[in-house]
């Protein structure tokens, strides 16, 4: 019996580890062709690089603006985390201790709202805000990402304020909290696990955006990291070298970010489905 | 002092301003202002850069209809979505499985197989781009495997393939963490009564497992239904419709007609139709997997 | 506990006054709103969409301001995969214009109300004629013709001289069966006969057009005939042109050296095979040079042979390169004010007139002018050959790139590609083309 449950454990972890190679086989590739010349790598995509030659790196990330384009992407990817999340806890306080008839509309509203795809609306969008001039900015984008990420967090608050005790509320009243001051001495700390949820979701979903910054950030230096990469995709060809070094360029920052809080993040996915 | 006050109109206002105000107003001008304004145009003939455009009643809803590459490209993306959900939620399911039985280095594959989630959309593409384009050729012709001899790319059945491939390499981690989140809900000792009970593996799956999953199928099901129709990023950068606009898949296909053919009412309009199917389908989906979920 | 919110909206007012002086940096390029203040420095901006010359342009930037030095010039690249006319759009919408923006000769008639009126500016006089046809909207001059390109059959010179035992004449080439002859004595030496590039881009705009240009010399009846294709009023199965293109084309996929899978090549494959002599020939324009160079192996030896559309040596059509000009820029004139509009007329008659202006043109950028006196000749071989042509008046004119629907290279580009790997036959191809023409807007 341990013997068979062994010989099951070794295929699985055997079976598991073959799977997992061909699963990352796709960044070692990029990884190894980064560098590469041009040539080198149309000529033979899966030889590894005679010399560790960096001048594609270089070449990416002069050309990709690539501290200006990590800056933005960071600029964005933290204001908009920070906001929705501050303001769809506020908002979805407010659902749920003020059982008004318009908080259940605007609630149920907001929710039905996420089945909207994006599709349907950028081409409105990208009119309205143009014509108003309110495109090419950072803060525009921050803007429309609040718009956006609010509904799912609102309703993720939502179901988790449900389940805090009214009493703790009710003793801060007491001591005379006002309304904003037992929100975020009281429930706001309570919040923590849900925000840390939703904060990996938003980061991650915002992060790596590429549609939405595409058609409201027109300037070259105010480009994010998914766009900035784009660049190298040229009209007659792809320029190879720098394009692989982009990719790792991109793709790193969140790959160290991924392997210092992997256990927090899956834990944050774990916890957000469990709704 | 505050009770009073917020039996008041005006302090109910207040309230709601200062705790809901700015979320409601972004969320109002952000999707719900477009969304109107978007229904607007679809009974305009703007083409995107002109100061004016004229109201052309149904007409391009009419078109849109009328399209063929529409109904092609959305047919096409229904079959996309059937073999996404089916081969991402099977997989991944059957990797949570894996995942949660104790095997070693259970943590360490965990954090592998959800790093392509890491990845947004548009670079996965360029990546797999390459891959197809140029390793797998180049061992296609140099270990001369004839399935792999000719671009995988630049033939339609293959390059669909291609993309079911690539967006199942991409979701599937995410959907086994659901799953595995899942699994560690069932309670161990309901498991352990099973197997004491005489029950197998298969018995075990049907009767304990899978029931008590629903939940986990819910929610992994609609997620992977909606992100299979609103496909755009992976399709772009991996295919951009090649060959010959086989793979044009339906975001991509309402992008171009609104932003290369310049023909944004009819854009608009498909996108709204898209809006419906994917509202029908995903409320239908959720309906009867919670129907599901309480009869267990 | 109100302070603490209060200190959090004030380090948030604090750090976004801090960011928006960032922003202010990127994001004037010259609204119309902005006062014409008493500062000495001008910036203007050109969006650029040959992405090919990208480095050379913001080269020639540098020079020029450095003979102007109180104007500034900020080259933007184009978004790639994206129309020069999608992303000027954006750029219009986002109240970003570019001062002045590189288009493609059919987008230019959609900003006449945005572009400003250069009917005055020398150049006009010394553009080549013909060039000027498309930037003319409404008796105005609104465009600058910034290149002419031209594509045809790329030969290799030393495979070709190869195969013909001596020096080849490429003007010896006159008919289809001229060129199956050609193909026949590369193959004869070992060396593939030629390379078709499936690109949609290559197909629908470059040789596809092909069949337009060569209907007639006169551009009024080229004209005609797509106004007609609109109306439905053409039967392309017995027009004498088209089909002669095709059946050439049909003779190149015989001899195509990627016949067995026809559209999986990319760009990229193309210079490196004609480069390194692997092919004889590859069907693609003069901006092709710099691939072609890195893999060069002929010394710099090579040009272009028209395709033939028949096998009488006389027709029209058999002689002539297509050659057309290829991008033009124009200036805004409603987000950018009077003096960065002065600006920029200045820029492009730097490069028009001046002798680092035409340095940089035609040496750097690899560009073939539009202008008369410009009389430096372009260095690359690509770019000579097809000047000859022009200098022999050896044409196939492509002024009707305005008259082209936006997505024509892209809806009709596929229907070629379908038709190169075999999945529709000369009729399927036809249905194809008269559907798209008739459903255009």
């Amino acid at each position: 019996m341990e013997k068979n449950n062994r010989l099951l454990n070794g295929i699985k972890f055997f079976a598991l580890s073959v799977f997992l190679v061909l699963y990352i086989f796709p960044f070692f590739i990029v990884l190894i062709n980064s560098f590469k010349e041009r040539k080198e790598i149309l000529e033979n995509p899966l030889k590894l690089p005679s010399v560790l030659n960096l001048s594609n790196y270089i070449d990416a990330f002069t050309k990709m603006n690539y501290l200006h384009a990590f800056l933005n992407s960071l600029i964005i990817t933290a204001f908009s985390v920070f906001l929705i999340t501050l303001l769809s806890s506020m908002t979805a306080y407010i659902f749920v201790r003020k059982k008004w008839k318009f908080n259940q509309f605007m609630f149920f509203f907001m929710v039905a709202s996420m089945i909207i795809p994006f599709q349907g609306i950028m081409i409105p969008l990208v009119k309205i805000y143009g014509s108003i001039g309110m495109m090419n900015s950072k803060w525009a984008l921050i803007y429309m990402y609040v718009g956006f990420g609010a509904s799912l967090a609102v309703f993720m608050y939502h179901g988790f304020i449900k389940s805090i005790p009214l009493e703790l509320e009710e003793a801060a009243t007491i001591d005379g909290c006002s309304q904003l001051q037992t929100f975020f001495k009281i429930v706001f700390p309570l919040l923590k696990p849900v925000t840390t949820t939703i904060a990996i979701l938003d980061i991650l979903w915002i992060w790596n955006d590429f549609l939405l910054p595409y058609l409201v950030l027109m300037a070259p230096e105010q480009r994010t990291l998914p766009l900035s990469v784009f660049y190298f995709y040229g009209t007659y060809t792809i320029e190879y070298g720098p394009a692989m070094a982009a990719l790792m360029l991109a793709t790193i920052p969140v790959i160290i970010a991924y392997l210092l809080m992997q256990k927090q993040i899956i834990e944050g996915v774990l916890k957000g489905s469990i709704k | 002092m505050n009770v009073n006050q917020e039996k008041t109109l005006l302090a109910k206002l207040k309230t709601y301003l200062i705790f809901a105000g700015p979320t409601t107003f972004a969320f109002l001008t952000v999707i719900i202002l477009p969304f109107l304004y978007g229904i607007y145009l679809t009974f305009t003939d703007w083409n995107g850069i002109s100061a004016t455009h004229a109201f052309v009643g149904f007409s391009n809803y009419l078109q849109a209809f009328n399209d063929k590459v529409f109904w092609t490209s959305f047919l096409l993306t229904l079959k996309y979505v059937f073999f996404t959900v089916i081969l991402i939620n099977v997989i991944a399911f059957f990797l949570a499985y894996m995942l949660t039985s104790g095997v070693k280095g259970q943590n360490f594959f965990r954090a592998g197989f959800f790093t392509p989630n890491l990845i947004g959309g548009i670079l996965l593409g360029f990546i797999w781009q390459f891959i197809f384009s140029n390793i797998l050729v180049y061992l296609g012709k140099s270990y001369n495997i004839p399935i792999f001899s000719g671009s995988w790319l630049s033939d339609p059945d293959k390059a669909f393939w291609a993309l079911v491939i690539v967006t199942v390499w991409q979701y599937t981690g995410y959907m086994m963490v659901i799953y595995i989140s899942g699994f560690m809900n069932i309670p161990r000792d309901l498991l352990e009564a099973a197997s004491i009970d005489g029950a197998n593996f298969y018995q075990r799956l049907k009767n304990v497992i899978l029931p008590l999953m629903a939940p986990s199928f819910t929610i992994s099901v609609f997620l992977t239904l909606q992100r299979g129709f609103m496909v755009y990023d992976i399709n772009l950068a991996l295919t951009n419709g090649g060959p010959y606009k086989s793979t044009e898949l339906i975001s991509l296909h309402i992008y171009n007609t609104a932003f290369l053919s310049q023909q944004y009412g009819i854009g608009q309009a498909e996108a709204f139709f898209l809006f419906f199917v994917v509202a029908a389908v995903t409320l239908l989906q959720v309906y009867f997997s919670k129907k599901l979920e309480v009869e267990n | 506990m109100k302070r603490k919110i209060l200190s959090i909206m004030l380090t948030f007012a604090l750090v976004f006054s801090l960011m928006a002086g960032c922003d202010t940096k990127g994001s004037n390029n010259g609204e119309s709103n902005s006062t014409v203040t008493a500062t000495k420095t001008v910036k203007i901006t050109l969006l650029n969409s040959k992405g090919e010359i990208q480095a050379q342009l913001e080269e020639a930037a540098k020079v020029f301001t450095k003979e102007n030095p109180n104007i500034t010039v900020e080259v933007i690249p184009a978004a790639a995969g994206q129309s020069p006319f999608e992303t000027v759009t954006a750029m219009y919408a986002s109240g970003n214009a570019p001062t002045m923006a590189m288009l493609d000769p059919g987008d230019i008639a959609k900003f006449k109300d945005k572009f400003l009126d250069l009917s005055g500016e020398k150049w006009v006089e010394d553009a080549i004629d013909w060039t000027l046809s498309v930037a003319r909207v409404d008796g105005k001059v609104i465009a600058f013709p910034f290149a002419v390109e031209g594509y045809g059959l790329i030969y290799n010179k030393a495979v070709l001289d190869k195969a013909y035992g001596g020096n080849f004449d490429p003007s010896s080439i006159r008919t289809r069966d001229a060129l199956e002859e050609a193909f026949k004595k590369v193959e004869a030496i070992g060396v593939k006969a030629l390379e078709i590039s499936p690109m949609d881009w290559s197909l629908g705009a470059h040789f596809l057009t092909i069949a337009y240009a060569a209907q007639s010399k006169d551009p009024a009846q080229v004209a005609q005939f797509l106004s007609d294709l609109k109306a439905g009023k053409v039967d392309l199965a017995n027009n004498k042109v088209f089909n002669g293109l095709m059946d050439t084309f049909d003779m190149m996929k015989k001899y195509n050296i990627d016949k067995n899978d026809p559209l999986s090549p990319t760009y990229d494959r193309g210079p490196e095979l004609i480069g390194k002599g692997e092919v004889g020939f590859w069907f693609m324009g003069n901006w092709a040079w710099p691939q072609i160079k890195e893999f060069d192996t002929a010394n710099e030896q090579y040009g272009f042979i028209p395709v033939p559309i028949s096998n009488n040596p006389g027709d029209y059509g058999n002689s002539q390169i297509a050659v057309g000009p290829s991008k033009f820029i124009g200036i805004d004139k409603t987000q950018n004010n009077a003096v960065q509009q002065d600006a920029a007329k200045k820029f492009l008659n730097w490069l028009v007139y001046s002798q680092t202006g035409q340095d940089a043109l035609v040496n750097k950028a690899n560009v073939i002018p539009a202008f008369k006196n410009i009389t430096l000749e372009p260095q690359d071989p690509l770019a000579k050959s097809i000047g000859q042509y022009m200098k022999e008046s050896n044409t196939l004119k492509l002024e009707f790139n305005t008259t082209l629907p936006p997505d024509h290279w892209s809806k009709l580009g596929a229907s070629m590609q379908k038709y190169l790997a075999g999945k529709i036959d000369r009729k399927g191809l036809i249905d194809e083309i008269e559907n798209y023409w008739k459903n255009v807007q």
